[in-house]
C-alpha cells in the first residue's frame, strides 16, 4: 500500500522513484531531484581568492581537469538532483579532455574538459550516480548502503576535495568530521567505485566512519562561518576577475519540469561583491536602462555567470533603482512650505521615530535570538554526530555483549554512557554556557544561572537519551532495534 | 501539534508572498504516519527523502531570491544615504536642512523595515529549519530508522540554512542606523510615546510579524514532552512581557 501524500510528486510511477539512482535516462516529467545540494552551496561572502591555476600545479592528485577556457555554462551544471540533468549538461557541448588519472569513471557519465571547479562536484555526481545506481540495485536493508550514501558521502567528498584544492583556509569548513588529515581518500574512494559492488557497500562503513574518527580533534569549524569560503567551489572561477567574492552558483532545478533546460534554473547566488561588479558593469555601459544583459554580462566576466542571472538580476535591480528613484523625486518637487509643515512634523515626528526605534528594537531581539538558536543547532547536530560514531563504534566491540547478555539491553550502554557521555556532556554544558554568556552579554547575572540549570536538565536528558542512541547503532544489528525503541522510548 | 500549530500560525502572520514557502509540515507528518505501515520501507524512505528534498528546494529557491533582493536593496540604500549626504551635507549643513531631515527620515524607515525583512528571512530559515528537524525526528521514532542524523547534516549546508550573509547585511543596517542617526534622547520615556505610535508600518505587517515570530520562537521552545538532548532549551526573553503586550497593540498606520 503506498502512500498518497498531499505533496505532489511528479512520477509516472513507484518504479521511477526506485530508478532515480540509476543512470541512465531520465523521463522528461520526472523532476530533477535536488539532492546533492550541498556540494553546490557554497558559503557566501568573505570566500577568498583562489587562482585556479596555481591548485592545478600544486594538487596533481584531485581531481582535475586543465582549466578549459570555456563558456560560461560551466560550473553550476552539476545541478540538481540527479546526475541525468549532469550528464545531459555535460554533454551539450563541452569539450572532450582526459582527465588525468581520472578518466575511468570520469567518462562515465561526463564530459571532462570542464573548468576546474567542476570535477569536484562531477566526481561527486559521479560518485553519486554510479554509486547510487549501485545502491539500487542492491537494495540492502542496512542503512548505509541505501540510497542514504547519496547525500551523505557528498558533505564528504566535497569537503576533501576543497581542503585538497585550497591548503590555505581550512577554518570553517561545514562539517566539522571532514577536517582531513587524509588528503589521499578521494583517490580512495575513486578507486573503490570503479571496483564491484561489494566493495563499494563495505566501504562506505568505512569511508563514513574513518572521516568522522578524526573528527574529536577539531573543534573550530562547527559553525558555517563566513571563512568556510571554500566549500565554493565556483570561487575559483568566478575570483579570478572580480577584486573580492564572487557569487556562487548554486544549482537549483527547482520546479523546472525538464532537465533539459536546467542551464537556465540554476541558481546564483549574488553576494554584495558580485553585485559591486554587476553595478559597475551596468554603469560602464550607460546605466540601467541602457545597458543590456549580454553587455553586462561579457563585462563581468564571470565565470559560471550565464545571461539569465544576468537578465533576472537586471530587471530586478532596475526595479529597485526605479522605486528609489520615484520616492527621492516626490520629496524633492514638494514645495517648500516648510515652516508650516515643520512643525507638525515635529511631535508627529518624534513619534514615529519612537515607533521606528522601537521596531528596530524588537527586529534586533528576534535576529539575537536566532542567531543564538542557529548556533545551539549547530552545536548540538555536531554533538549528536559525535556521539552517534562514538556508539557505532562501541556497537561494533559491544556486538558481543549484545548477543551473549540479551536479557538485558543495558549491557552495552554502560560504558558508553559513562566514558563518552560525560565528556559530551560537559562538552554540552560547556558550550551551552558559553553561548548563552556570548549571546547575551548583558544578562549574565540572569543567564549563568539560568544556564547552569538548563545544563543540568540538558544532562539529564541527555541521560535518559544514551540508551536510544545504541540503537541506532544497533541498526547494525536491525532485528534488535524496534524492540529498543519500544523500551526505551518513554 | 504543538509545533504545527505555531508554524500555521506564523505563516498566517507572515508577509503576503511568503505564506507558500514554508514546510508543508501538517503533510509531512501525516506521510510519516502513513509511511510507518507501508511495507517497502526502503522504497518509502525514498520518496520521503525524495519529498524532504523538494521542500529544501522549495525553501532555497524562496531563500535566495529573497537574499538577491536585499542584496541589491542594500546597495541601493547605501547610495541613496551618500546621495543625501552629498547633496546637503551632513547633518544637513548645506541649505534645506530640511529637506535632508525628510529624506533622512525616509530612509531611516526603509531601513528599519529592510532590517525588519531580513530578520524575518532568518526566521524563515529557521522555523522551517526546525520543522525539519521535528519531522526527521517523527520519521525515526516511527520507523526506528536512522534518517535524521545524516539528513540534517545535509540541511545544515543548505542555502537557505546559511544565513551568514543575510546576518552580516542585518548587522550592517544596524551599524548605519546607528550612525546616520544617532540615538540622543532618553530610551525611556520616549519609549511609552513610541509604543502608543508603534504598530504596523504601512501595509506590510513587518512589525506584527516580527513580534509574532518572537513569541513563536518562545513558545516552542518552552519545553516540550519530548525533550531531548536534540532541543533547544527555553528561550530567555527578558523583556518578554513587553513583548507579547505588544501584540494586543491596536494599529496604527505610520504615515
Amino acid at each position: 500500500m503506498e502512500a498518497k501524500p498531499a505533496l505532489s510528486i511528479q512520477r509516472s510511477g513507484a518504479s521511477q522513484i526506485s530508478n532515480f539512482g540509476a543512470s541512465g535516462a531520465l523521463s522528461s516529467s520526472f523532476p530533477v531531484r535536488p539532492t546533492p545540494l550541498e556540494e553546490t552551496y557554497p558559503k557566501n561572502s568573505d570566500s577568498r581568492h583562489i587562482p585556479l591555476e596555481r591548485d592545478l600545479t600544486r594538487r596533481p592528485s584531485a581531481v582535475v581537469s586543465p582549466l578549459s577556457s570555456n563558456s560560461g555554462v560551466v560550473g553550476h551544471i552539476f545541478s540538481t538532483s540527479s546526475g541525468y540533468s549532469t550528464d545531459l549538461h555535460f554533454s551539450s557541448g563541452q569539450q572532450q579532455e582526459k582527465l588525468p588519472r581520472q578518466s575511468p569513471f570520469i567518462s562515465q557519465s561526463t564530459n571532462s574538459g570542464i573548468s576546474v571547479t567542476l570535477p569536484h562536484s562531477v566526481d561527486s555526481r559521479v560518485l553519486q550516480s554510479t554509486a547510487s545506481s549501485h545502491f539500487n540495485k542492491e537494495n540492502n536493508d542496512s542503512w548505509c548502503t541505501d540510497p542514504l550514501p547519496d547525500f551523505l558521502d557528498f558533505p564528504m567528498t566535497t569537503i576533501i576535495q576543497n581542503s585538497q584544492l585550497d591548503g590555505s583556509n581550512m577554518g570553517g569548513i561545514a562539517i566539522p568530521s571532514e577536517e582531513l588529515s587524509k588528503p589521499n581518500d578521494w583517490q580512495d574512494w575513486a578507486d573503490q567505485l570503479i571496483s564491484d559492488n561489494d566493495d563499494l557497500t563495505t566501504d562506505w562503513n568505512g569511508l563514513l566512519a574513518d572521516p568522522s574518527a578524526t573528527d574529536p580533534g577539531s573543534k573550530a569549524s562547527y559553525q558555517i562561518s563566513p571563512q568556510s569560503t571554500n566549500i565554493s567551489m565556483q570561487q575559483p572561477h568566478i575570483s579570478q576577475q572580480l577584486p573580492g567574492t564572487p557569487g556562487e552558483i548554486c544549482t537549483g532545478a527547482g520546479q523546472s519540469s525538464s532537465a533539459n533546460a536546467a542551464p537556465a534554473k540554476q541558481r546564483m547566488r549574488w553576494t554584495p561583491e558580485l553585485h559591486e561588479a554587476f553595478v559597475e558593469a551596468v554603469n560602464k555601459l550607460g546605466g540601467s536602462e541602457r545597458a543590456t544583459p549580454k553587455g553586462v554580462l561579457k563585462l563581468m566576466k564571470v565565470e559560471g555567470l550565464t545571461i539569465y542571472h544576468v537578465k533576472s538580476h537586471l530587471q530586478k535591480y532596475r526595479t529597485a533603482r526605479y522605486k528609489a528613484e520615484t520616492t527621492e523625486e516626490s520629496s524633492e518637487t514638494k514645495p517648500a512650505s516648510l515652516e508650516d509643515l515643520s512643525s507638525l512634523d515635529l511631535k508627529t515626528g518624534i513619534d514615529i521615530t519612537e515607533a521606528l526605534r522601537l521596531q528596530m528594537e524588537v527586529q534586533k531581539r528576534l535576529h539575537e535570538q536566532l542567531e543564538i538558536q542557529r548556533n545551539l543547532q549547530l552545536r548540538i547536530e555536531e554533538q549528536g554526530k559525535y556521539l552517534q560514531m562514538m556508539f557505532e563504534k562501541q556497537c561494533k566491540s559491544g556486538m558481543d555483549l549484545l548477543k551473549g547478555g540479551s536479557s538485558t539491553s543495558e549491557n552495552p550502554q554502560e560504558p558508553i554512557d559513562t566514558v563518552q557521555n560525560s565528556s559530551a556532556k560537559d562538552k554540552l554544558r560547556a558550550e551551552l554556557e558559553n553561548k548563552e554568556t556570548d549571546g547575551e552579554p548583558a544578562d549574565t547575572a540572569k543567564t549563568s544561572g539560568e544556564t547552569s540549570q538548563r545544563a543540568g536538565e540538558k544532562q539529564k536528558t541527555l541521560e535518559a537519551e544514551v540508551p536510544e542512541n545504541p540503537e541506532a547503532s544497533a541498526g547494525c544489528t536491525s532485528e534488535s532495534s524496534p524492540k529498543k525503541r519500544a523500551k526505551v522510548d518513554v | 501539534m504543538k509545533f504545527g500549530k505555531r508554524l500555521k500560525q506564523q505563516i498566517e502572520q507572515s508577509l503576503p508572498g511568503w505564506q507558500d514557502n514554508f514546510l508543508s509540515y501538517k503533510e509531512l507528518k501525516k506521510l510519516v504516519r502513513l509511511i510507518s505501515s507501508s511495507s517497502s520501507l526502503s522504497l518509502s524512505e525514498a520518496e520521503f527523502v525524495y519529498l524532504l528534498n523538494n521542500e529544501m528546494e522549495k525553501f532555497n529557491a524562496f531563500f535566495l531570491e529573497q537574499e538577491e533582493d536585499f542584496v541589491i536593496r542594500h546597495k541601493e540604500l547605501r547610495q541613496r544615504i551618500e546621495r543625501v549626504i552629498e547633496r546637503w551635507g551632513p547633518n544637513g549643513t548645506r541649505p534645506s536642512h530640511l529637506e535632508y531631515r525628510k529624506e533622512m527620515a525616509k530612509i531611516r524607515k526603509e531601513i528599519v523595515n529592510f532590517h525588519g525583512e531580513m530578520v524575518l528571512l532568518v526566521n524563515y530559515s529557521n522555523i522551517n529549519y526546525t520543522g525539519l528537524a521535528k519531522i526527521l525526528k517523527k520519521y525515526d521514532k516511527r520507523t526506528g530508522r536512522v534518517l535524521r542524523l545524516p539528513f540534517i547534516q545535509k540541511v545544515l549546508q543548505q542555502p537557505f540554512f546559511t544565513t551568514d550573509l543575510i546576518s552580516k547585511l542585518v548587522k550592517d543596517c544596524e551599524t548605519t542606523l546607528e550612525t546616520v542617526f544617532p540615538p540622543s534622547e532618553p530610551a525611556r520615556k520616549s519609549r511609552a510615546a513610541g509604543m502608543q505610535a508603534a504598530a504596523l508600518p504601512p501595509g506590510e505587517g513587518i512589525f506584527r510579524n516580527t513580534v509574532a515570530a518572537l513569541l513563536t520562537m518562545h513558545e516552542i521552545r518552552r519545553g516540550s514532552s519530548t525533550y531531548s538532548h536534540f532541543s533547544l532549551p527555553p528561550l530567555n526573553l527578558p523583556d518578554f512581557d513587553v513583548i507579547q503586550s505588544l501584540q494586543l497593540l491596536s494599529p496604527i498606520q505610520i504615515p
